[in-house]
């Protein structure tokens, strides 16, 4: 009895694990397998395992570049993260007020970012926000007497345009969260709270933040992978074949892409793959601790 | 007790759902071939064509992929069902954005892939190694060659094998707006230089010249005519030879009054007239009609260095190469697809309707196209303009060679370092294609 | 007093979101601006928003001349496809994993989430690879299967975080009540999660809607492209891109998402607030 007990929950989840299985699980040992092939330009279709060996070409990747590149995604996730709670909180928290009658439509007007394809977005920042001659905010520089400031050219200002631009894409899908999360908190404890004489801030501080903790962690988590691994914005907003920007800003995706990638080396480009991920698995045991689960 | 079982049930439900989920993707995916009859018919008699040799009655279609203009596909679409109706044969061009990486995954797929693609010459090395590539001097006869540019021949040729048939080819021009332009347009690079200081206001945003400065590809021109190269023909990355070094550092000081060099930033600064000439092909053409530009030409060629050498671009040669399975699936059809591509009538209707120069010798002598002040500007540069390399280490030196070019135009970053630094990475990225 | 108060904090927080919304939208102004102008003279013009000949020519070819309505036909079959495969899956999976204890439960999710981490991109290849010797290339249900795949994660802890909080005690209630355990996942627990599910739809929504490497790469024929393959074909053609063209491509793509989530918002109220239950 007791064992068909325990059955039960796995027989729920194993519809889901398969699927996950076959669409996310088998490509990494994919993956794998091909790491461990000399499948490359020259070995297209007739490939064989030849061991370890592009493991010991990948980590000789890891060098200052790719630690430098490493350092800068850590830099990147946390402080985009940061931000990206912080402003989607307080935004959700106003949407919710109460009497905030036209609420629906703001929140729909919010989601707009959110509703264009990424590469849209990035297109339409890289063009109409950043660019010298026809992007605005080059406009109001050269109406306000100003030089023109090409944006993307260093690595600095370029890291303030990704981050500016990853929040306006970000932030959306992080105000819906907490906003949907927020109506899950029982509205009598505020009410018990409120008699007792509790202000704004300790009404939300030891309120609102603890039920929401819980509540939106997975998102928090599944997000920071996403900023984690942000590929497109970099990539499409500095390094674009055709039209490179200048500046030599490196995430670690796209330090993969430039080292491994372009030299369709299969064989190569897997074991470096497979690395990252060991990288990013190291990452995000570093970053579960914070988050405690029952 | 009973939410156990109906737990069960209810995960029961879930599974079939997915399974009939899966199940019903074969069944659509017959459904899709059943529908499909008309093709699948062609590839098999495509193969019982190849036994029972030529009894050509039923209908060929020959897939090609592409990565170009629409219209020019069309162009040729048309033309060359026209010529082959008769036959039975007919071609359909398909674009696919990211050729290269669908080639990749498709080269060898007689079901689902092309038989044949058409995109530049350049990328011929890296299709070859793959070994999706047949040759295609036993589909044509040699004299079909031998009315071709003896340029766009050998741009298709790999380790001394045919695997391209050569359709048309371009090269930069110096395309300039006649009402904005003041004068006559220089004859050398340093009064060209003299004209673009005295004409360029960056904080207006009108500029006298706008190229795309941070582009090997437009940069060639300087490279190429200083004597250097950015790789040889054995594979060796030149990005810091001296004479780089010195071209590196001639561009940039254009750079400096070329806007941002982005492709939209330029072609959209000379459309609009906020730029009097673009470094530019003949692929801008359309958007400058429509712009309403009155246009004027000059080949690159006639501007002379400081070292007395004209600028030599690049010239990129568009045309076919046909996958194993289709050479050897649908040899005939192929053939005659080949050969009409490679005349007189593909030539010409390029060359009237979209100012393509064609690779077809004959073809220049329609008055039509001998008088189009743009191929004659196109086959002038051409004398002097070197082939792509079309080896598959090029590839990856497009990567290293705009770093390097955007980091000392538009990171201000010393040359010397850059074009070491860059040169090192040129020689990582080959040796990471073993 | 109370009410002159609550009428000015109301008022600032309206012209907050005013601005907020004002601030975000200038991008999405900006390419509406572009898209109602004509060919040329769209980009440098002056500091103004609004082109001073505003046509919607671009947006009557965009529909016309561009396969606009099959390839929106196609986006909507993948997106409610996946949606219906994804959020069916998942709710019962995060359900077990939110309401059984049991040996594995914790590695089990634990490595979802590493798995999660994996890069897509890096996948392609290899469902490339599996699909070919299936036969699930160049069909939607392939491209369904791989996107509820991609998805399933996701779901899966988002929804169960929500679960979580669903007090363990009404379902006992309801269970004294004598409701079965179909009746009460789908009459109890699933209305009150509802802010969780719906959120987690549109989002699976979304990333369908959006999605253009795997339907390009996946699907052959142009007919067969969702609203953003084929949006992303036209502007990879450097040959003929044309801005204004491309910006309104880019508004219509986004609209219906628009629509859709101001439609459903009404029921982001969860059943909590509503169904009296203290916790």
């Amino acid at each position: 009895m007791k064992k068909r007990k325990n059955l039960i929950p796995w027989m729920q989840s194993m519809p889901a694990l398969i699927l996950i299985a076959v669409i996310i699980l088998f490509p990494i040992f994919y993956t794998g397998y091909i790491s461990l092939t000399n499948m490359n330009l020259y070995h297209w279709f007739d490939f064989e395992v030849i061991g370890l060996d592009n493991y010991k070409r990948a980590l000789l990747k890891v060098d200052s570049g790719f630690l430098s590149a490493l350092a800068t995604t850590v830099v990147w996730t946390a402080v985009n993260m940061v931000l990206q709670v912080i402003l989607a909180f307080f935004i959700a928290l106003g949407l919710n007020t109460e009497g905030l009658k036209i609420g629906r439509i703001y929140k729909t007007l919010l989601m707009f970012p959110w509703a264009m394809p990424a590469y849209v977005s990035i297109l339409l920042w890289k063009v109409g926000i950043y660019n010298t001659e026809f992007g605005l905010l080059n406009k109001i520089l050269v109406s306000m007497g100003m030089e023109k400031v090409n944006f993307l050219s260093q690595n600095v200002p370029a890291f303030f345009s990704c981050m500016a631009l990853n929040l306006w894409m970000a932030l959306p899908f992080m105000i819906m969260t907490i906003d949907g999360a927020l109506q899950s908190i029982d509205r009598s404890s505020y009410e018990s709270a409120q008699l007792e004489g509790a202000g704004f801030w300790a009404k939300h501080l030891y309120i609102t933040v603890p039920a929401l903790r819980v509540v939106i962690a997975p998102a928090v988590i599944m997000t920071t992978f996403t900023t984690f691994k942000q590929f497109d914005i970099v990539y499409l907003l500095t390094m674009q074949k055709g039209s490179l920007s200048g500046a030599s800003l490196q995430t670690i995706i796209t330090y993969a892409h430039q080292n491994a990638f372009v030299s369709n080396n299969y064989g190569l480009s897997s074991a470096v793959s497979i690395i990252i991920f060991g990288f990013i698995i190291l990452f995000s045991t570093w970053t579960n601790r914070g988050v405690k689960e029952d | 007790m009973m939410k156990k079982m109906l737990c069960l049930m209810l995960s029961g439900i879930m599974a079939v759902t997915l399974l009939t989920g899966c199940g019903s993707g074969q069944g659509s995916k017959e459904e899709e071939s059943v529908s499909k009859p008309q093709e699948t018919g062609k590839e098999e008699t495509a193969d019982s064509e190849k036994e029972a040799v030529q009894t050509v009655t039923e209908p060929v279609e020959i897939k090609i992929w592409h990565d170009g203009d629409e219209a020019i596909m069309a162009n040729i679409a048309d033309t060359v069902n026209q010529a082959l109706e008769s036959k039975q044969i007919s071609v359909s061009f398909e674009k696919k954005s990211g050729l290269t990486d669908q080639l990749q995954l498709y080269g060898n797929d007689a079901v689902n892939g092309p038989d044949m693609y058409f995109y530049a010459h350049d990328s011929l090395g890296t299709f070859v190694e793959m070994g999706i590539l047949s040759p295609i001097k036993d589909l044509v006869d040699d004299s079909v060659f031998e009315g071709l540019l003896p340029m766009t021949v050998e741009a298709g040729t790999y380790k001394n094998t045919q695997y391209f048939m050569p359709v048309y080819f371009e090269t930069l021009l110096f395309m300039y707006n006649k009402s904005l332009w003041e004068g006559a347009v220089p004859e050398t690079t340093e009064e060209l230089y003299a004209y673009m200081e005295t004409h360029t206001d960056t904080t207006a945003g009108n500029y006298a010249v706008v190229n795309q400065h941070s582009t090997a590809y437009n940069v060639a021109p300087i490279i190429n005519g200083f004597g250097g190269y950015i790789i040889d023909k054995d594979g060796n990355p030149g990005l810091d030879t001296k004479e780089m070094i010195e071209a590196v550092e001639y561009n940039k000081k254009f750079a400096a009054l070329q806007a941002d060099g982005d492709y939209n930033t330029v072609t959209t600064l000379f459309n609009e007239g906020k730029a009097a000439a673009i470094v530019g092909g003949p692929w801008l053409i359309s958007g400058i009609k429509d712009a309403g530009i009155d246009l004027g030409i000059k080949s690159l060629a006639d501007f002379k260095l400081p070292n007395g050498n004209g600028l030599a671009p690049f010239s990129g040669v568009q045309g076919v190469g046909v996958m194993k399975h289709a050479a050897e699936g649908k040899k005939d059809a192929i053939s005659q697809v080949l050969v009409t591509l490679a005349g007189k009538e593909v030539g010409e209707i390029l060359a009237i309707s979209s100012n393509c120069a064609p690779a077809n010798i004959e073809a220049y002598d329609n008055p039509a196209v001998a008088d189009n002040e743009m191929i004659v500007a196109i086959k002038d540069t051409a004398q002097t303009a070197q082939p792509m390399p079309n080896i598959p280490e090029m590839s990856v030196m497009w990567g290293p060679a705009e770093g390097m070019l955007a980091a000392v135009n538009k990171s201000g970053e010393d040359v010397q370092t850059a074009t070491q630094k860059y040169q090192q990475d040129a020689l990582t990225a080959i040796e990471d294609m073993q | 007093m109370k009410k002159i108060k609550k009428t000015i904090q109301l008022t600032v927080l309206h012209i907050f979101y005013i601005i907020l919304c004002f601030l975000g939208l200038v991008p999405v102004l900006y390419a509406f601006s572009l898209s109602i102008s004509e060919s040329g003279g769209a980009l440098s013009g002056g500091m103004s928003f609004f082109p001073e000949h505003p046509t919607f020519d671009n947006y009557y070819e965009i529909v016309v001349e561009e396969p606009f309505l099959l390839w929106f036909k196609n986006s909507m079959i993948l997106s409610v496809g996946t949606m219906v495969l994804a959020i069916s899956l998942a709710v019962t999976a995060a359900y077990a994993f939110s309401r059984y204890r049991y040996r594995g439960r914790r590695t089990v999710l634990n490595l979802l989430l590493l798995l999660n981490a994996f890069p897509q991109i890096l996948s392609m290849f290899a469902l490339f690879r599996l699909f070919k010797n299936i036969g699930l290339l160049n069909s939607r249900m392939g491209l369904i299967i791989i996107y509820a795949g991609s998805m399933c994660i996701f779901s899966i802890w988002n929804m169960k975080g929500y679960f979580d909080t669903i007090p363990v005690e009404i379902e006992e209630a309801s269970k004294i009540d004598g409701a079965n355990d179909f009746q009460m996942l789908y009459k109890i627990v699933m209305p009150l999660a509802m802010p969780a599910i719906i959120v987690t739809s549109v989002m699976v929504l979304i990333f369908v809607w959006n999605e253009y490497l795997f339907s390009t790469t996946f699907m052959l024929s142009e007919e067969s492209y969702t609203l953003a393959g084929g949006l992303y074909q036209l502007q990879a053609d450097d040959y003929s891109r044309s801005w204004p063209l491309f910006s309104a491509a880019a508004i219509l793509v986004s609209l219906p998402i628009l629509i859709i989530f101001f439609c459903i918002q009404k029921y982001m109220v969860s059943g909590l607030t509503a169904g009296g239950v203290k916790g």
